[in-house]
């Protein structure tokens, strides 16, 4: 059969700018609706993204290697041995990016006004750098100098709430190997801010030589973080680093170890295609009502056009085309309209208004929308998908329309 | 101003006593031994006092040394039994209703003991005074007929002690009169005062120290002693888990 293909998009060109008001609304219409698909889905991209992110700075790592007990029961107790043989050799390897080995120990800060329950933790500066976990701006003083540090790095917060500062020497409390009490003057060396208010409580800095001989250890700590830069592929290098590990130690990557994350990452993906789908059933109602409008409009039309021989099916494909160029055009206008509200964002949205609700989510007080190249592939499958198969009913009608009686139709 | 006033008999002092290091060192020792004995056992009455409230607590305590120290509460009937026991600066506490020793955890050291204010710390390191600090005689008064020496206790840089320096008056028949709690910024947090002395087993003892807040004058905790028998003997068993369960006294 002859496919006047060129014919038929001139025909349905021409059809959809007869009514050039009806058409532009259902324009409009279109373009918002995938303008909203791709910029919601671009902040919530963006959001989770910043979640996982944020999470695994503090995690820290997107790995890490305890005593089996240690997670039950985070006591210096539970204590493993440096890294060594086959386990260092793994850490040292590709695509191993970073690691730390560091003690993490619940512990007491007192000053001579208050004292606040924090977890320690027992650091070598130049491993945690690497791997991105110590706080990213030191407000006064200086960061860690080396495992051997004697001084403390605490959060603005917190040192606020113990009526301490920079300089000033606080008693640092936790327990021993023998659960006895272990405790220390120490002095604050730096005072840091981090993303979140709840870190900055949470988390006090040492050295983690210096703790150790405050806890009674010789090179044992209680925690080993991994990084291997992207938090997607973890499975690519757990399983080896888990061999090599050994029996003795656990190994978990972060969708383990934080379920919360993990969970998270994994709704958002559906959640994405779920909101799509959800805006264009609304948008479809608009475009169904559009077309079968524009169809009953031209009744008499097409059936001449039938009478004078064009069969259904050509019928058809011009009612789709003329929907396919509506959408494509609607899709055109929402990409370049979503594009050009997220690129002027891409520096982050200022969320402050909101901060202490979204902190509880992990969530600074910035958000940075996250614009994926998949996101606008999908909503404009979605769109042509749908919207193609919402014409197909006018379509379908039009061309089984009976040209004598569409004739008659006045 | 408060700062000038300290710093400069300490000064005069560094150049006319090279020996008064030395000599407050030992004056501390004195008072520390002189308040806790080679071992002790004392009756008293703890009074927590608040601007709505008031509550009292009669306890026996027994020291040995400078390590060891056990509080058991006779009165009232409701906290009767609760004890606390100290070792090594270790601290455990029982409690007659639950019937159990619970071990103090490193994170309620810097907590109240029994709602005082004491900290728990302050129970059980009391005699640290003597060893984690650098002692200067910062002056020598006189008063009721008493030398009276003041002095400047500033904690070692690593001993786990929040002050930024303490500051002890202590009579010549080693008395603690006075003892100050200042901030690393010069300022006073709170004072343990002598209110009475009186003679007791043959030597002159502080029978009511109130300890205060500087900035809640209406909030103080105040021990009064009615009786109290210095370097006797104390088994050692008296210092043990069991004990402190099951009173043998």
């Amino acid at each position: 059969m002859h496919w006047p293909l060129t014919s038929l998009l001139t025909l349905a060109w021409r059809n959809l700018w007869r009514n050039y008001r009806r058409t532009l609304i259902m324009l409009l219409a279109i373009a918002l609706g995938v303008w909203a698909m791709i910029v919601m889905s671009a902040l919530m991209r963006g959001m989770t993204d910043q979640m996982v992110r944020n999470g695994l700075a503090t995690l820290p790592g997107e790995a890490q290697i305890h005593h089996p007990d240690f997670r039950l029961d985070p006591s210096v107790v539970n204590h493993m041995s440096m890294p060594a043989g086959n386990l260092l050799a793994q850490l040292n390897s590709a695509p191993i990016t970073a690691w730390a080995a560091r003690l993490r120990v619940p512990a007491v800060l007192a000053s001579e006004y208050a004292s606040r329950g924090v977890t320690v933790l027992g650091v070598d500066p130049v491993q945690e750098a690497a791997l991105g976990s110590l706080p990213e701006t030191l407000l006064e003083g200086r960061m860690l100098a080396s495992p051997d540090d004697r001084g403390i790095l605490l959060g603005a917060s917190l040192a606020r709430r113990l009526d301490t500062g920079l300089g000033k020497r606080i008693v640092l409390m936790s327990q021993d190997t023998e659960n006895n009490v272990a405790d220390r003057g120490v002095r604050v060396v730096g005072v840091y801010r981090a993303r979140l208010q709840g870190d900055e409580e949470r988390f006090a800095y040492v050295g983690r030589g210096a703790l150790q001989e405050l806890l009674g250890l010789e090179q044992e700590v209680t925690e080993i973080a991994v990084s291997a830069a992207d938090y997607r592929a973890v499975d690519a290098w757990l399983p080896a680093l888990r061999a090599s590990a050994g029996p003795g130690l656990e190994v978990l990557g972060w969708t383990e170890l934080h379920t919360f994350l993990g969970t998270m990452l994994a709704v958002q993906e559906g959640f994405v295609l779920v909101f799509m789908v959800v805006v264009f059933l609304v948008l479809s109602f608009g475009l169904i009502n559009t077309l079968v409008m524009a169809v009953f409009e031209r009744t008499r039309e097409l059936g001449l056009m039938q009478a004078l021989g064009m069969r259904p099916a050509l019928i058809l494909s011009q009612v789709l085309l003329e929907s396919l160029q509506l959408l494509a055009l609607g899709l055109l206008a929402g990409n370049g309209l979503a594009l050009a509200t997220l690129l002027p964002l891409r520096d982050g949205v200022d969320i402050s208004a909101v901060a202490e609700g979204m902190e509880m989510m992990e969530m600074g007080t910035t958000l940075y929308p996250l614009l994926a190249v998949n996101d606008m592939l999908l909503s404009t499958a979605v769109v042509l998908t749908l919207g193609l198969l919402a014409s197909l009913l006018p379509a379908w009608r039009a061309s089984r329309l009976d040209p004598v009686r569409a004739l008659a139709r006045h | 101003m408060l700062r000038t006033l300290f710093v400069t008999p300490l000064c005069l002092l560094a150049f006319a006593l090279p020996a008064a290091a030395l000599d407050a060192d030992s004056i501390v020792r004195q008072a520390i031994d002189h308040y806790r004995g080679q071992s002790s056992r004392a009756d008293m009455t703890m009074t927590i006092h608040r601007p709505d409230w008031e509550r009292s607590m009669r306890m026996q305590a027994w020291t040995a040394g400078d390590e060891k120290t056990l509080v058991r509460v006779t009165e009232p009937r409701k906290d009767a039994g609760n004890a606390t026991l100290s070792v090594d600066g270790n601290m455990w506490t029982f409690s007659p209703s639950i019937n159990r020793v619970i071990k103090v955890p490193s994170s309620m050291m810097g907590q109240n003991w029994m709602g005082s204010d004491f900290s728990n710390k302050d129970v059980s390191k009391d005699a640290d005074i003597v060893s984690q600090y650098d002692h200067t005689l910062l002056a020598t008064e006189e008063q009721d007929g008493h030398r009276v020496w003041v002095i400047q206790s500033v904690p070692h840089e690593e001993a786990a002690v929040v002050w930024g320096r303490e500051v002890l008056r202590i009579r010549d028949d080693w008395v603690l009169l006075e003892q100050q709690f200042w901030s690393q910024d010069g300022e006073l947090v709170k004072t343990l005062r002598a209110l009475a002395i009186e003679e007791m087993a043959g030597r002159p003892v502080a029978t009511v120290m109130r300890m205060a807040k500087t900035a809640a004058t209406e909030e103080y905790t105040e021990l009064r002693t009615h009786a109290v028998e210095f370097d006797l003997e104390l088994a050692d068993s008296l210092f043990t888990l069991s004990s402190l369960r099951n009173p043998r006294q």
